[in-house]
């Protein structure tokens, strides 16, 4: 910024007073220019500092965990039976993934085949109704998306396949994925629409057909916004808690099929928090559960954003 | 005119004698300060934030705090020092099912909270016996036909392990029978508006909750060894399902937290704000 301001200064002066008032100017800037750079500085260390104690505090609190229950046992035992003593997390963490995985498996093709009709294909007046509507959906707190799938989706639900209850992953996945799909649709939605027009003209003289372009052209361009869409859309479907706890079943077993009631990390903890003394075991072990939270979305992240890089590179 | 004027005269110098009289009550009661801090309990927050309010008027000088997580946060909390004052469904100073006493905490009997037995309401059964609930909660009963019902499987709605309601129901209901967790048909809900929508919206489902949310016809309420769940009979002694609110406090409790569990327990608002809350007097009952 500094070196083209300077140039614009000098060349500006023809008379005295206006070289005295341009280098008033000019020094007027250099000073917002500094001040907004230590103010951008600090604000990001404000933000590192406060990551940093989020892990700290979580993290101090989850360890002590370790001197009462072997990590052997917290990490590969299904049974979770905290009222016995029996700290067996393995469960949460598989239905976790298993939710997130189901989660992504229903909501991405839709929202990026959405993304893909707002972009390219709708006609004007459909993407001016279709863009405001899904931004509205992004505003509507999760616990009405719960309450929702426990009053309309479950009864559906157990109509459909004659459970007696309904409740489980596949229920919470899609109650998530109806969560996360205007986040994937909108912002892969601008990341097709970035997409520079000339590759496209480019491909239709080659004689492509429509198709062609959007698969092979548009998409593969739009990549790297695609996937950080469904990183977002992701991180939301890991950290998501109101709208399961209601749709889930909330019992601490493995889910071994889409209708088995059972419970995720998010979930375990709002159910149990609580309930639970301070500072005994319990309260503990659903620490490190929240550490353990942390630590997939960092994880999964850190994936995804390898492979982008990766087939960026091919 | 004249009498206009005289009249006003009149309101005023009422006016002002009643106010002075009220700043005189409110001087004389003012001896009394203090700050006390309560949590625990959600299921009596309602009725400890209305006595705080009453409370507070007549002692300006008090500061009450207020607020609630869950029972077992209450005597922790006083425990740890936190509150002066733990609001528990339950007497903390015993044990219970999951939870050892707080040794040296004192229960202070401030409520009666009565329990009832929900199911759908598509759901034929109106009468429920101790052994058929503690059967139908272990998982020993898992048909409605098996206690007098249709053809169909029961759906088992319950607590999270340490709510009170789930204790005081575990102990006065089901005779301190187990509540199991099963493959299929169980399901635990966080909170007693959660309950009273998953009993509304699921066919055949069993769960229990508050009297006073018993509301609607969504859902009803059974009865309990063939006692309707009304006030009444929870007050003549007949029907069991039900627990004292408790406060807990370190000790005898002492100063403003004295005479704020006083004012809790005074027949004014035990018969007043209280019943009004829908909780029932202490005094009612006998025993």
């Amino acid at each position: 910024m500094g070196a083209p301001l300077q140039s614009l200064a000098s060349k500006a002066p023809k008379k005295a007073e206006h070289s005295i008032l341009n280098d008033k100017r000019h020094k007027r800037h250099l000073l917002g220019n500094t001040l907004s750079r230590y103010y951008f500085f600090f604000s990001i260390l404000a933000l590192c500092f406060v990551l940093g104690l989020v892990i700290v505090f979580i993290g101090k609190t989850a360890l002590l965990l370790f001197g009462e229950v072997s990590p052997a046992e917290f990490f590969l035992s299904f049974n979770w039976t905290p009222e016995e003593d029996i700290f067996g997390a393995a469960a949460f963490i598989v239905n976790t993934l298993s939710l997130t995985a189901l989660t992504l498996l229903i909501a991405v093709p839709v929202s990026v085949g959405m993304a893909v009709l707002c972009a390219e294909i709708a006609p004007k007046w459909m993407k001016s109704f279709i863009r405001p509507v899904l931004d509205l959906l992004v505003g509507i707190p999760s616990i009405v998306y719960g309450y929702l799938g426990l009053t309309v989706l479950l009864p559906f639900l157990r109509r459909v396949s004659g459970e007696g209850l309904g409740d489980g992953i596949l229920a919470a996945a899609l109650v998530l994925a109806l969560m996360v799909l205007p986040t994937i649709c909108r912002i892969s939605d601008d990341a097709i629409v970035a997409v520079p027009r000339k590759y496209r003209d480019a491909a239709y003289a080659l004689g492509s057909t429509r198709l062609q372009v959007i698969m092979r052209v548009v998409l593969p361009a739009a990549k790297r916004g695609i996937i950080s869409a469904i990183i977002l859309g992701m991180t939301r479907a890991v950290g998501e808690t109101m709208a399961v706890v209601m749709v889930i079943g909330n019992t601490p077993q493995l889910a071994k099929s889409l209708f088995t009631p059972s419970s995720v990390l998010t979930s375990n903890i709002v159910m149990q928090i609580s309930n639970v003394e301070f500072d005994s075991t319990w309260n503990h072990a659903l620490h490190m559960m929240a550490f353990l939270l942390l630590l997939i979305s960092f994880v999964l992240i850190l994936i995804i954003r390898v492979l982008g890089r990766k087939r960026e590179d091919a | 005119m004249k009498l206009f004027k005289k009249f006003t005269v009149t309101a005023l110098t009422a006016v002002i004698a009643v106010t002075a009289s009220f700043a005189g009550v409110a001087a004389a009661a003012d001896t009394l300060k203090g700050k006390i801090t309560i949590n625990g309990s959600t299921a009596l927050l309602p009725l400890t934030l209305q006595a705080a309010k009453e409370f507070q008027k007549l002692h300006p000088k008090v500061k009450i705090a207020a607020s609630g997580k869950g029972s077992v946060t209450g005597p922790q909390a006083v425990k740890k020092g936190i509150a002066d004052i733990g609001a528990c469904d339950w007497d903390a100073s015993m044990d219970v099912p999951g939870f050892k006493a707080f040794d040296g905490q004192v229960a202070n009997k401030v409520a009666v909270i009565p329990f009832a037995t929900i199911v759908n309401k598509n759901v034929g059964v109106d009468n429920l016996t101790t052994a058929q609930l503690a059967g139908i909660y272990s998982g020993k009963i898992t048909n409605w036909k098996e206690v007098g019902g249709s053809d169909a499987n029961i759906v088992v709605i319950t607590r999270a392990f340490g709510s009170g309601t789930r204790v005081n129901y575990q102990a006065k209901a089901l005779g301190g029978g187990d509540i199991v967790k099963k493959e299929k048909n169980y399901k635990e809900t966080g909170s007693s508006g959660d309950m009273k929508t998953a009993v509304a919206t699921t066919p055949n489902a069993i769960g229990y909750i508050d009297l006073v949310y018993v509301t609607g016809s969504d859902i009803k309420a059974v009865k309990h060894n063939g006692v309707a769940a009304t006030t009444d009979n929870v007050i003549n002694g007949s029907y069991k399902v039900w627990a004292y609110g408790y406060y807990m406090t370190k000790g005898q409790p002492t100063g403003a937290t004295k005479e704020f569990i006083e004012y809790v327990q005074s027949k004014k608002f035990q018969n007043g704000s209280l019943k009004k809350l829908k909780f029932i007097p202490i005094a009612a009952m006998k025993g």
